[in-house]
C-alpha cells in the first residue's frame, strides 16, 4: 500500500504540473462539447484530436485524450436530459428519465445528480484502476504468444456475447474487422496482402479513418437533414440543487452503477454503452416502484450515468496493464501512446511509471475539473445547442476530413474514411454493431502473430494451447461463453439482452 | 404486441437479414478469391494466406447463419431510407473535396465543400454561407497548421 501511495505522489507531481493541468482542463472542456454534439461521440472526438497530440509530450497527450473521453461521457448526459438527444450512445438510457424530469421542471436536479454520479463513479473507478492495473500487469508478465492468443480469442467472444445486438452479427463484424487488419505487410513472411500496389496500404488500414468513418461520418449521414432541435432549458445554479429525497434515492444507484460499470468496463466491447443499459435494467428491477421508471425517476439518471463513467475508466485497466484495447476508443488511445515510441503492455507500468501514475493522478484531477466545470457552467455549455444543426454538421464533416488527413498526410486515409462512412451507414440500417469492426482491425495483427508464433514455438503442435494453464483457462471461459450464447438459440429462450432492454427490433 | 410481431414474422417478402447475410457471404467469397495468390502453408506452419482464408470461411458461415435465422428480422422494404439521398450527396461532395484537396489546397477545398453543403444542400443565404465557409477554412487552418504545426496541403496558389 505504501508503494501505491508513493507512486500516486509521483503521479500527482506529474499531474499538477501547469502544462498537464492545462491539457487536462482543455480535454475536459473539449470532451464535454464533443459529448454534447450529436454526430461527434468520444471516439470521433479522440480520433480527430489525435494528430494534435503528435507534437506533445506523451503524458500530456494521453491526459488530453483521456479528458476528452470522460468529458464526452459527461457531456452526453446534458443533451439527453435537456433535449432527449443522446450526444453519444452511452447516454441513451439517461434520455428516458432525464428528459421526463425536464418536462416536470426538474432538469436542474437531473443534471446535478448526473454530475455527482459521474464524479463519484469516476473517482471510485480511478481508485480501483490504481489498485488493479499494477497487479494485473505483474500477472501478465507470464503471458507468451499462446496466452495472448487465448486472451484475444476470449476478448472477441466476450465482445460478441456482451454486445448490444445479435451475437451472430457481432461475430460477423468482428470477422470483417479482423479481415481489414490483414491488409498490409505480414509480419512473419513479409508478404504484402490486399494492398493492390498502393504503398499507403503497406502499413495496413489505420484505426483512425476506420473509426471516424464508422462512428462519426455514418452518424452524420444518419442525422443530416433532421429537424431543428426544440428550445433548450437553461437551469440556473439555484435550480440545480436536488431535494433531500432525490439525494437519498440516488445514493444506491450511484453506488451500484459505479461498481457494475467498472466491472463491465474491463470487459471488451462497447462497455460504456452496455453498462448504462445494465444499470438501468438493474435499478428498475430492484426498485419498489418500477412504474416510476420512464416517468422521471431520478434513479434512472443516477445509475446509468454513474455506470457509463465508471466503465470509461474501467476500460483503461486492460489497456494499461496488458496493452490490449477493449474497444475502439482505447485502441485509438493506444495508438496515441505508440506514436511516441512507447510500447504498451505489462512492462509499461514499471518502465514508464511517470506515464502510468501521472495518468492515474490526472484522472483524479480531471474528475474534479469536470464537476467544477459542468455544474456552474452548464448554462453556458447549452448555448452550443442553439447552433442550428444545419450549420453544425457541415463543420463536423470538414473536421472529419481534416482530422483523418492530418494523421498521416494521406488522401488514401480520407478515402478509407468515406468508404467506411458509407458502409457504416448501411450496416446501422441493418442493425449491425460497428464497434467489433474497429476492435477486430486493431487486434487482428496481434492475434495472427501470436497464433503463428505459438505454432513456431511448439514445432507446429496445437497442443501448446492446451498445455499452458493460463491459456487453457481462458479458452475454457471462451467455450463457456459460446455455450451461453447457444443456449437461447437451442432452447428458444431469451438471453441477457432481453432483461436489460437491448432486444433487436422484431419483424414488422 | 406479440400478435403483430408474429404476424410480421409470417409476412411475405425479403428480410433485411437475408440481404445482409448474402452480402457478407459475397464479401467472404471475394476475399477467398483474392487470397488465392498468397501461400497457405500447412496446418503446422500457416502461411500468409491461411488466416485470411480461415476468416473468410468463418465470415461466410456467419453470413449463412444470419440468412438462416433471418426470418424474424424486419422486412427489407420496412427499412427507412429517407435520409439516404442527402447522405449520398454529402458523401459525394466529400469525395470531390478529397480529390481536389492536394490539388488546390486545404483552404480552397474546405471553402468549396462548405459552400456546397450550406448553400446548395441546406439552402442557406449567401452571406452566412460565405462567412461560415471562409471563417471555418481559415480558422481551422490557423488552429491546426499554424498553432499545432500539422502539415496541410497548400495547392498552387498557396491556399
Amino acid at each position: 500500500m505504501d508503494g501505491v501511495f508513493g507512486n500516486l505522489m509521483l503521479g500527482f507531481s506529474v499531474a499538477m504540473q501547469p502544462s498537464v493541468l492545462a491539457y487536462a482542463f482543455a480535454g475536459c472542456v473539449i470532451g464535454t462539447l464533443v459529448g454534447m454534439l450529436p454526430g461527434l461521440g468520444p471516439l470521433a472526438g479522440i480520433s480527430l484530436l489525435l494528430p494534435a497530440t503528435f507534437g506533445l509530450d506523451p503524458i500530456v497527450a494521453i491526459v488530453l485524450l483521456a479528458g476528452v473521453y470522460y468529458g464526452a461521457m459527461y457531456g452526453g448526459s446534458t443533451t439527453s436530459i435537456l433535449m432527449r438527444i443522446p450526444g453519444e450512445a452511452a447516454s441513451v438510457m439517461t434520455c428516458i428519465d432525464g428528459y421526463a424530469m425536464t418536462q416536470r421542471g426538474r432538469a436542474g436536479p437531473a443534471l446535478a445528480i448526473a454530475a455527482i454520479g459521474s464524479f463519484v463513479a469516476g473517482t471510485f473507478s480511478v481508485v480501483a484502476l490504481m489498485l488493479l492495473a499494477p497487479t494485473l500487469a505483474t500477472f501478465a508478465l507470464r503471458f507468451g504468444p499462446p496466452e495472448y492468443t487465448a486472451l484475444l480469442t476470449m476478448g472477441l467472444l466476450v465482445l460478441s456475447y456482451m454486445s448490444g445486438g445479435s451475437m451472430l452479427k457481432t461475430l460477423a463484424m468482428a470477422a470483417v474487422g479482423l479481415l481489414l487488419g490483414m491488409v498490409g505487410i505480414d509480419a512473419m513472411s513479409g508478404y504484402t496482402r490486399f494492398s493492390y500496389g498502393m504503398t499507403e496500404l503497406a502499413d495496413g488500414v489505420g484505426i483512425v479513418p476506420v473509426a471516424v468513418g464508422l462512428f462519426g461520418l455514418s452518424e452524420i449521414l444518419m442525422t443530416a437533414g433532421q429537424a431543428s432541435p426544440p428550445p433548450v432549458q437553461q437551469p440556473t445554479l439555484r435550480q440545480l440543487i436536488p431535494s433531500a429525497e432525490e439525494m437519498r434515492l440516488s445514493i444506491g444507484p450511484i453506488t451500484r452503477g459505479s461498481v457494475v460499470g467498472f466491472l463491465i468496463g474491463i470487459i471488451p466491447g462497447a462497455a460504456h454503452i452496455i453498462s448504462s443499459f445494465v444499470s438501468y435494467g438493474m435499478e428498475r428491477r430492484i426498485s419498489n416502484h418500477p412504474e416510476r421508471f420512464g416517468n422521471g425517476a431520478i434513479e434512472g439518471v443516477a445509475g446509468p450515468e454513474s455506470a457509463n463513467n465508471a466503465a470509461a475508466t474501467g476500460a483503461f485497466v486492460p489497456m494499461l496493464a496488458l496493452g490490449v484495447p477493449t474497444g475502439p476508443i482505447t485502441a485509438v488511445m493506444l495508438a496515441a501512446i505508440m506514436v511516441h515510441g512507447i510500447a504498451p503492455g505489462p512492462m509499461l507500468i514499471t518502465e514508464q511509471p511517470q506515464l502510468f501514475w501521472g495518468f492515474v493522478a490526472s484522472m483524479y484531477v480531471g474528475n474534479v475539473v469536470l464537476l467544477v466545470l459542468n455544474l456552474p457552467l452548464v448554462g453556458i455549455f447549452v448555448n452550443l445547442l442553439r447552433i442550428p444543426y444545419s450549420y453544425l454538421y457541415p463543420a463536423i464533416l470538414c473536421f472529419c476530413v481534416l482530422g483523418v488527413y492530418s494523421v498521416g498526410n494521406s488522401v488514401v486515409d480520407v478515402w478509407i474514411m468515406l468508404a467506411m462512412g458509407g458502409v457504416g451507414y448501411v450496416l446501422r440500417k441493418f442493425h449491425f454493431d460497428l464497434a467489433p469492426v474497429a476492435l477486430g482491425l486493431v487486434l487482428s495483427p496481434l492475434l495472427e502473430l501470436s497464433v503463428r508464433q505459438s505454432l513456431a514455438m511448439s514445432g507446429g503442435s496445437y497442443g501448446i494451447f492446451l498445455d499452458r494453464p493460463i491459456a487453457i483457462t481462458m479458452f475454457g471461459a471462451a467455450f463457456v461463453l459460446i455455450l451461453l450464447a447457444l443456449k437461447p438459440l437451442i432452447f428458444k429462450g431469451k438471453d441477457w439482452r432481453h432483461d436489460v432492454g437491448l432486444d433487436e427490433p422484431a419483424a414488422e | 404486441m406479440n400478435d403483430s410481431v408474429s404476424a410480421g414474422a409470417h409476412a411475405r417478402g425479403m428480410r433485411g437479414d437475408h440481404v445482409a447475410g448474402a452480402v457478407l457471404m459475397a464479401f467472404s467469397a471475394l476475399v477467398a478469391w483474392e487470397n488465392r495468390s498468397y501461400p497457405l502453408g500447412s496446418l503446422a506452419s500457416p502461411g500468409p494466406g491461411s488466416v485470411p482464408l480461415m476468416l473468410a470461411l468463418i465470415l461466410g458461415g456467419l453470413g449463412l447463419l444470419i440468412i438462416v435465422r433471418g426470418a424474424a428480422s424486419p422486412l427489407l422494404n420496412s427499412i427507412e431510407w429517407s435520409e439516404a439521398r442527402r447522405g449520398f450527396v454529402l458523401l459525394l461532395a466529400c469525395g470531390v473535396a478529397t480529390f481536389v484537396l492536394e490539388r488546390i489546397g486545404y483552404r480552397l477545398s474546405m471553402i468549396a465543400l462548405l459552400v456546397f453543403m450550406l448553400g446548395v444542400v441546406e439552402r442557406k443565404k449567401p452571406l452566412p454561407t460565405a462567412l461560415v465557409s471562409i471563417g471555418f477554412a481559415y480558422g481551422s487552418y490557423f488552429m491546426f497548421a499554424t498553432l499545432l504545426k500539422v502539415q496541410l496541403p497548400l495547392g498552387p496558389w498557396g491556399l
